[in-house]
């Protein structure tokens, strides 16, 4: 006796297993079908995350309690910048241990090589304070502390010269010695980003102006309460967030203002569909070719629920190993991905649990239309 | 053989009463009349052959008697249950006791004699247990002489055999009333004699009857009756 003999055939599960296993090729290509509408799914799901996380990067990287913006600054890639007098109102609140201005602009890398010239962003700050979490704020500290030095993100796109540390880089046509490294991350409007003192900065720009203020509390001070205060003391040109509310608040605004939500959203449903067609063929398929033995069922006096559950178990196994090759199949594109666009793509929890749901959903919808076609197997036209 | 007179019956005894069955197929404005005022009586023990040429209504009066078919006009009552004007689930409830043998197998080649058989086992009213189902399937298989397939799929079977693992199936739970279109027609002459010999067991054991479409003559010895059926009447009764 073979051990899926042993195999309960109560049902569920059982019969709906057995049936769809039977012929392995036929799984496997069925797999395969509709793996691939899951990786797309998938892809397109992760390219989508990717950008929203992308342009909410400077968000989650936030070294504080409060950023300040100009309240003019719908988005994080709109670039009003701030009186500098607001920031030392906010310094005098008492719970308020740190200001640190944030300056942001475009620089012109030039390539040694090719003589070309790529545009890269510059974020400038205090050489004492790090405003956001790209590297370790001592040796930051210490990089910055030299005039004319900055530090290169070392998760810029690959189409920048190559940058050594200790090396020089030509920015704007001058030199600039560079220090070492940070971490910052490109988005779909930045290839790549160098970090500079505020000092080194105001001497190409003598009247920059802070597009943000990363605020520092003391500690155990109330967040909220600070919040309130600082809006009541302040005139409103200039609005308050946590990191995580700039952060949610980037994410709506690239999802609404942007098409890409559209755009990819499209695409996800593009996948479903044909994961849904796919999935209904096959489905199809296996009816047609058993029909006789279905309406033997009926015949017998088993029920059109019995049936469906027959039909619904093809449809969850379908869905399961589809699911799990468009799952390989994506982790190899994200990596893919990830590799090429240095965009942050990466299987989340959450993203993995919505692909399943609606890999199962989109299956089990296959079924039920697919049904319909069992529910005319005539057990009277078997005689 | 013993021939039985149902009419001396009490109701208790009977399996199936069918009554001025009239049947039609085609639609309502154009009808296709098949059967006419049909009277069919079908007593517990008893083993009776339908026979007659072919397009004569056989078919259709099975598959009425069956509740695979809603009665049109008529009264039929099987195993005590009226079946005109029948909801689904009740004629669903009727076909679980019937024991219905097709021309066709119509086996899942997915499945093997046992799994078909312990499939068909979840429709008892008492679902046995694996070992149970183990045994009273490998009981009933050896005694079609298939005690060495109980564990084979469709695909490893003649055609013989596979007709033998659905008769088994129509059998395995123990059926009040079989019915059976033309089982034989795939076996050669020896496995229809012990086909034949497994359905007069049951009848006699379980006091169940059988009602089995036949065109082969050399079978008719073997029934308790034969009616014979001609142009949609049943022109030879007993
Ligand atoms: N579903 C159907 N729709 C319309 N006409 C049908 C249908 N089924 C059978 N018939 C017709 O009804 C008549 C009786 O058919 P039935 O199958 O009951 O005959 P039978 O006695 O079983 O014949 P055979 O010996 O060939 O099996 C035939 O003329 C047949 O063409
Ligand atoms: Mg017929």
């Amino acid at each position: 006796m073979r051990w899926r003999d042993w195999l309960p055939l109560q049902h569920p599960p059982g019969i709906g297993v057995r049936l769809i296993a039977f012929n392995r090729l036929r799984l496997l290509a069925a797999f395969a079908g509709i793996g691939v509408a899951v990786a797309v799914m998938f892809v397109e799901f992760g390219l989508l995350m990717g950008i929203l996380n992308s342009q909410s990067l400077m968000a989650t990287l936030v070294r504080g309690e409060l950023v300040v913006v100009n309240e003019a600054r719908t988005n994080l890639h709109k670039w009003d910048s701030m009186n500098r007098i607001r920031l030392n109102q906010i310094a005098a609140d008492p719970d308020v241990e740190r200001v640190i201005p944030v300056y942001l602009g475009n620089m012109g890398l030039r390539d040694p090589a090719t003589n070309s010239v790529r545009r890269i962003l510059v974020v400038a700050f205090p050489s004492g304070e790090l405003p956001f979490a790209i590297g370790d704020p001592d040796a930051v500290a210490r990089a910055l502390r030299s005039p004319n030095t900055v530090l290169f993100d070392r998760l810029s796109r690959p189409i920048y010269p190559d940058i050594v540390a200790d090396g020089e880089a030509e920015l704007n046509g001058l030199s600039y010695r560079v220090a070492g490294y940070v971490d910052l991350g490109p988005d779909i409007i930045h290839d790549g980003a160098i970090v500079m003192s505020d000092a080194s900065w105001f001497q190409r720009n003598p009247n920059a102006r802070p597009i943000m203020g990363v605020i520092r509390l003391a500690e155990g001070a109330d967040t909220d309460a600070v919040r309130e205060r600082l809006i009541a003391a302040l005139p409103d040109d200039v609005s308050f967030f946590t990191p995580e509310e700039l952060r949610q608040r980037e994410f709506d605004f690239t999802l609404r203002s942007a098409p890409i939500g559209i755009l990819f959203g499209i695409g996800m449903l593009a996948g479903l569909v044909i994961g849904s067609i796919t999935c209904y063929q096959i489905l199809f398929n296996e009816i047609v070719d058993r029909l006789k033995q279905y309406a033997t069922l009926k015949a017998m006096g088993f029920s059109e629920v019995f049936l469906r559950g027959i039909i619904i178990e093809q449809a969850l196994l379908l869905a399961c190993g589809g699911f799990l090759g468009g799952l390989i199949f994506a982790w190899g594109s994200y990596i893919y991905i990830a590799d090429r666009t240095a965009l942050a793509v990466t299987l989340s929890v959450p993203s993995v649990l919505l692909i399943f749901f609606m890999a199962a959903g989109m299956s089990v919808v296959a079924a039920l239309i697919a049904l319909r076609r069992v529910v005319t197997a005539d057990p009277a036209e078997l005689y | 053989m013993a021939r039985m007179d149902s009419s001396s019956k009490s109701s208790a005894d009977i399996a199936v009463v069918a009554s001025d069955v009239d049947y039609a197929y085609g639609t309502d404005a154009n009808p296709k009349p098949i059967l006419r005022s049909v009277d069919l009586t079908l007593a517990r023990g008893e083993f009776v052959i339908l026979t007659g040429p072919s397009g004569a209504g056989k078919t259709t009066l099975m598959t009425l008697i069956g509740a695979l078919r809603s009665v049109q006009k008529g009264s039929i009552k099987v195993l005590g249950t009226e079946l005109a004007r029948l909801p689904a689930a009740g004629q669903r409830d009727v076909r679980r006791r019937i024991g219905f043998i097709f021309q066709d197998h119509n086996l899942f080649d997915a499945l093997t004699a046992f799994q078909t058989l312990r499939l068909a086992m979840e429709l008892a009213e008492k679902r046995p247990s694996y070992d149970e189902a183990l045994s009273r399937a490998g009981d009933l298989m050896a005694a079609l002489g298939m005690e060495k397939h109980l564990h084979a799929r469709p695909g490893e079977l003649s055609t013989g055999q596979k007709q033998r693992v659905a008769i088994a199936r129509a059998l395995i739970n123990d059926p009040s009333l079989i019915l059976a279109d033309e089982p034989t027609a795939s076996l050669d002459q020896g496995s229809a004699g012990a086909v034949i010999d497994i359905i007069r067991d049951r009848i006699v054991r379980a006091g169940a009857a059988a009602l089995m479409v036949t065109h082969d003559t050399r079978l008719f010895s073997v029934a308790d009756r034969v009616v014979r059926m001609e142009d949609g009447r049943v022109v030879e009764p007993s």
